[in-house]
């Protein structure tokens, strides 16, 4: 073909890749997803694309002549800015910032899933912010690649977890907060927890899962969130509305912004 | 006599001949080594000015003996390139190891590497050796033929080597001044014939917003 495909390529050299090498909707490597474009639609998280062959085109939510795919797929209005649609016909690679890639497929489901998390996905699929706050659901039949930090681990509820491992659920389990007994008793246990004297674990906050369904962590506690995702708008009702919640997620319901071992707890503690 | 051990770490087996490396990446060896500071880069005075003027400095050693080398750069991912009397193109901070018999230099890249934020000159490995790279996760090594041109984002690219030409592409458009922009303002195109090495992750680029 040309004079660098007999060159390389080699056993024992690297793997390189071309058009026809380079799997279809399937991962080169666990960091690098390889989406397969046939005259057809993808959204794509912004600046998470690293190459392409072909034809491929890229424009913001906004672009006129994609209303009608947003209007069928995109119900997530905070988070247009950082969507594009790839339309066109090739081969693109994904990626984001070295962590692993996945992806998974979803028949007639629903995920949810941590907004910084998700990478793309077929407008077969419809994306919805969910009631919590900084997560999205996904609803409907396709695939959608998803970035973690580590493999992602799938577990049964129920099941508490940590915070920052989780990556998202699918099917609907309940998610709530829990908070350790010896955590929220007494002043003796606010005061460990805010000055760490007698041991704090760092583990005193989980969130709960119960119900049927599946449960998505990552093997690292380190979040793969980017920036920012916008407030949800201010009408009664609606969690993390209000002008709080300056990320819009976070494991804390918003409302007032809180540290931890902030002396806000203690006074509502004393009734203050 | 380059060799990978797992993806980060790189052995250098060596009987008396010598490597250029970048300073301090050495993280163990075993035999007798020597590790020499080569100023400016060991391309002599002129090419001493040249990187100072042009800003793409590297600070690299000749490391010389008999014996293993292992050496490492902050846990990154490193590529192994054979050269076969082609030229590689990559940034001075991506290049970890280099046959000593490899001439290095420095090349003007115009507005591909201003738009990567690293400047507007690259470092040349020219000869026949191998040479190690790094990248932030392990790179993809794409195929550029004349049939099948291949657009890179600035963030990712790393290098490449071949008969390639690149030309800068930008999707600037009104849209990008209302914040509608598709995300990938700037690309590079390489047509020809070469290799392009995509590392999974991006750097922050100006572009990266738009």
């Amino acid at each position: 073909m040309s004079a660098y495909g007999g060159t390389y390529g080699t056993p024992g050299g690297p793997v390189v890749h071309d058009p026809m090498t380079l799997p279809a909707d399937d991962n080169v490597n666990a960091y690098t997803f390889c989406v397969e474009l046939k005259s057809g639609q993808w959204f794509l998280q912004k600046g998470k694309m690293i190459a392409y062959y072909g034809a491929i085109e890229f424009n913001g939510i906004g672009h006129g002549r994609l209303d009608r795919i947003v209007r069928t797929s995109f119900h997530s209005p905070l988070h247009a800015s950082d969507w594009v649609v790839a339309a066109g016909s090739g081969k693109m690679l994904l990626a984001d910032r070295a962590f692993d890639v996945n992806s998974y497929d979803l028949d007639d489901g629903n995920l949810t899933i941590r907004a910084g998390n998700l990478l793309a996905f077929q407008p077969s699929l419809a994306l919805k912010q969910s009631i919590v706050p900084g997560f999205l659901t996904l609803i409907g039949t396709g695939k959608f690649v998803a970035a973690s930090n580590g493999p992602v681990v799938f577990l049964e509820p129920p099941i508490r977890v940590d915070p920052q491992a989780l990556v998202g659920w699918a099917d609907c389990p309940s998610p709530c907060h829990h908070y350790d007994h010896g955590y929220l008793t007494g002043v003796l246990g606010g005061l460990r927890a805010m000055t760490g004297l007698g041991g704090v674990s760092g583990e005193e906050h989980q969130f709960e899962f119960v119900g049927a369904g599946t449960v998505l962590l990552q093997s690292s506690e380190t979040l793969t969130d980017g920036g920012t995702t916008g407030a949800v708008p201010s009408e009664p009702g609606v969690p993390g509305g209000g002008a709080a919640a300056p990320g819009g997620h976070g494991p804390q319901p918003s409302g007032q912004p809180r540290l931890p071992g902030q002396l806000g707890d203690l006074q509502r503690r004393f009734g203050l | 006599m380059f060799r990978l051990q797992g993806s980060k770490v790189l052995a250098v087996d060596m009987t008396g001949d010598a490597v250029k490396a970048k300073n301090g990446s050495m993280v163990a060896y075993d035999g007798q080594m020597s590790f020499k500071k080569l100023t400016g880069g060991g391309e002599g005075l002129r090419g001493m000015v040249t990187r100072r003027l042009t800003g793409e400095q590297m600070t690299v050693m000749e490391v010389k003996g008999r014996g293993t080398c292992w050496f490492a750069d902050r846990a990154s991912e490193i590529n192994l390139v054979a050269l076969q009397g082609d030229k590689l193109y990559v940034e001075s901070s991506n290049l970890l190891v280099t046959d000593a018999g490899l001439r290095t230099g420095t090349t003007f890249t115009g507005l591909r590497g201003a738009s990567q934020g690293n400047g507007l000159f690259t470092t040349t490995v020219e000869g026949h050796g191998q040479a190690a790279i790094m990248s932030d996760g392990p790179a993809v090594v794409l195929r550029v033929s004349p049939q099948y041109p291949l657009i890179v984002d600035p963030g990712a690219y790393i290098a490449h080597q071949g008969n390639v030409r690149q030309s800068f592409q930008s999707g600037v458009t009104f849209r990008t001044l209302f914040g509608e922009g598709g995300g990938e303002a700037f690309q590079i195109r390489f047509e020809g014939d070469g290799l392009v090495y995509v590392q999974p992750s991006e750097r922050n680029t100006i572009a990266g917003d738009l």
